[in-house]
């Protein structure tokens, strides 16, 4: 077991960037599958407005976060269930909501705070211990959840109705999955923060997809990918003196690039078995 | 499996001995928030039973289906599935209706495998804390043995032909073990000779497997030498009985119009053309 105390802020920064890369890149999978990117950036976005409230009215960022982050997921969730409206309609709307409050409650803010700016943007060269227990804590949970029912939410991202009708509670899993969506992006603020999370969300599972036909291996290559570009963007950013959420995210973006230049499925091969 | 004949005709149907009633409506009717959907539909359908239901489109046909499903309770009346109110359907029933939704298209880069879509179909029998194990693989294989897919385990399932992805959603169905098997417009979107394939393994696995079948079409001349029953719907049930009692042009005409025709070979000409 690490101890997290007696790790210098170096070591602290790039376990942080390996649990958030890697956590990110496994329920990115089932993001990028089912089809919510966006409600993944509109949860981000309302995370980043709930730290923004805490900072005004003095209360602590995370539970602000985790209650605006699991609102948004959860009523996007049910707009998306009763179809009156196009998601991405909805979204776009709670998305700019959120970020209209975002800016209101910063404006509201008698004097200039820099450490909400930190979950905008990331600090991940300054995550102390506790934050540190936090992502470690929260990796395990989701990890463990997805593991434990990786039947139903890959039933799930794959055809939900079917999921339902072949004797799977979707519904119920539907909406744990956005929670776990939600947590692991209220999580990530402080790391990556609510700009750029979204690009851990998508890129190594995007990047994944690109280069399997396999649910599972698709899995396996994305953390595989979370990890390395998130721990690699960090020693970058040492190396460059970077900042470090913009290097992660650029490496990655390089990496999906060329994925997609040599995916496999581009080019496909005859089928013996 | 031996691929099946070149040709669906199968004019002598077994005389199946058939068990007691696995769905009855009684009087029951389902309602979309725009309106009705199926009205005062009274049916029953015997275990080991293959009906066809057809009508034209919008007439409540997946309607019944997702009824059947427990997708959606009855707004009066009432739908009894196994003995069981198809609002209390529990997942442990579902599991033991196979379902093949109307084809939408698969994402050709989705990255799944055959087998991977296939397992699926266990998902609800397995049960939620439980992972698949080596009988369920081989329980995969079977499936894809029985819709003659057995040599396509490990190719992505976007990679395969229309007809090929119809053969493993049934295997993926069959899979279950299911006792009941709901088919919606198998046919559409695949080419004759497909069409034909799948028709003869749908029909040998009601013979073979004794599964109890409802298979919606609006493809009447497709199903009529196929199903025991047929069930013309147009959110009322007009007509119920075999092919021969309600393939008649009165019946037919209240349903879709004075423009229908029939031959002398039973084959019924409908000006509704529609692709889905």
């Amino acid at each position: 077991m690490v101890d997290f105390l007696t790790l210098g802020f170096f070591q602290r920064s790039l376990m942080a960037a390996a649990l958030t890369g890697g956590v990110c890149a496994v329920i990115g999978v089932f993001v990028v599958l089912r089809g919510l990117a966006f409600i993944g950036a509109g949860i981000a976005h309302a995370a980043f407005a709930g730290v923004a409230l805490a900072y005004l009215v003095g209360g602590p960022p995370m539970p602000f976060a985790i209650a605006f982050g699991l609102g948004t997921a959860w009523i996007t969730g049910l707009l998306e269930e009763q179809g009156r409206m196009k998601l991405d309609v909805s979204i776009g709307i709670f998305y700019t909501a959120t970020m209209a409050l975002a800016i209101l409650f910063i404006g509201l803010m008698k004097t200039y705070n820099a450490e909400v700016y930190g979950y905008l943007f990331g600090s991940i060269l300054s995550v102390t211990a506790d934050e540190l227990k936090l992502t470690a804590g929260l990796a395990t949970v989701v990890v463990g959840l997805l593991a434990l029912f990786a039947k139903e939410f890959f039933f799930l991202a794959f055809d939900q109705e079917m999921a339902e009708a072949s004797g799977v509670p979707a519904r119920r899993f539907f909406f744990l999955l956005l929670t776990l969506v939600a947590l692991t992006i209220v999580v990530s603020l402080k790391t990556v923060g609510a700009i750029l999370v979204f690009a851990l969300l998508l890129i190594p599972a995007a990047t994944a997809y690109q280069l399997t036909s396999s649910l599972r291996r698709m899995m396996a290559y994305s953390v595989a990918i979370g990890v390395l570009v998130s721990v690699a963007g960090v020693l970058l950013s040492f190396q460059f003196d970077l900042p470090a959420g913009p290097a992660i995210v650029l490496l990655a973006t390089g990496v999906f690039f060329l994925a997609v230049a040599f995916s496999p499925k581009r080019a496909p091969k005859p089928a013996l078995s | 499996m031996p691929h099946p004949h070149p040709s669906h005709t199968h004019p002598h149907h077994a005389d199946h001995e058939h068990g007691k009633p696995l769905i009855r409506f009684d009087h029951a009717s389902f309602r979309y928030p725009h309106g009705p959907a199926l009205e005062d539909i009274t049916l029953e359908i015997a275990d080991g039973e293959f009906v066809g239901v057809i009508g034209p489109n919008g007439s409540g046909k997946t309607t019944m289906l997702r009824a059947i499903l427990g997708l959606m309770p009855p707004a009066t009346g009432s739908l009894q599935i196994f003995d069981c109110a198809c609002q209390n359907l529990r997942c442990h029933h579902r599991a033991r209706i196979g379902y093949l939704p109307q084809k939408r298209a698969v994402d050709p880069n989705f990255p799944i495998t055959v087998r991977e879509a296939v397992l699926m179909g266990r998902a609800g029998a397995i049960g939620l804390w439980k992972r698949p194990g080596k009988a369920d693989l081989a329980i995969v294989r079977h499936a894809l043995e029985d819709v003659g897919m057995e040599d396509y385990e490990d190719h992505p399932l976007g990679a395969l032909s229309g007809g090929q992805q119809q053969r493993v959603f049934i295997a993926r169905a069959l899979a279950q073990h299911p006792q009941i098997l709901l088919l919606d417009e198998p046919t559409t979107g695949i080419d004759t000779t497909t069409q034909h394939n799948v028709l003869d393994l749908i029909q040998r696995l009601h013979e073979e497997l004794h599964l109890t079948i409802v298979l919606v079409s609006h493809d009447i001349n497709l199903i009529a030498p196929l199903a025991e029953r047929l069930a013309l719907l147009k959110t009322r049930l007009y007509a119920l009985g075999p092919a021969k009692q309600v393939l008649t042009k009165e019946i037919l005409a209240q349903v879709y119009g004075p423009q229908i025709l029939t031959t002398d070979t039973g084959h019924v000409i409908v000006a509704d053309h529609h692709h889905n």
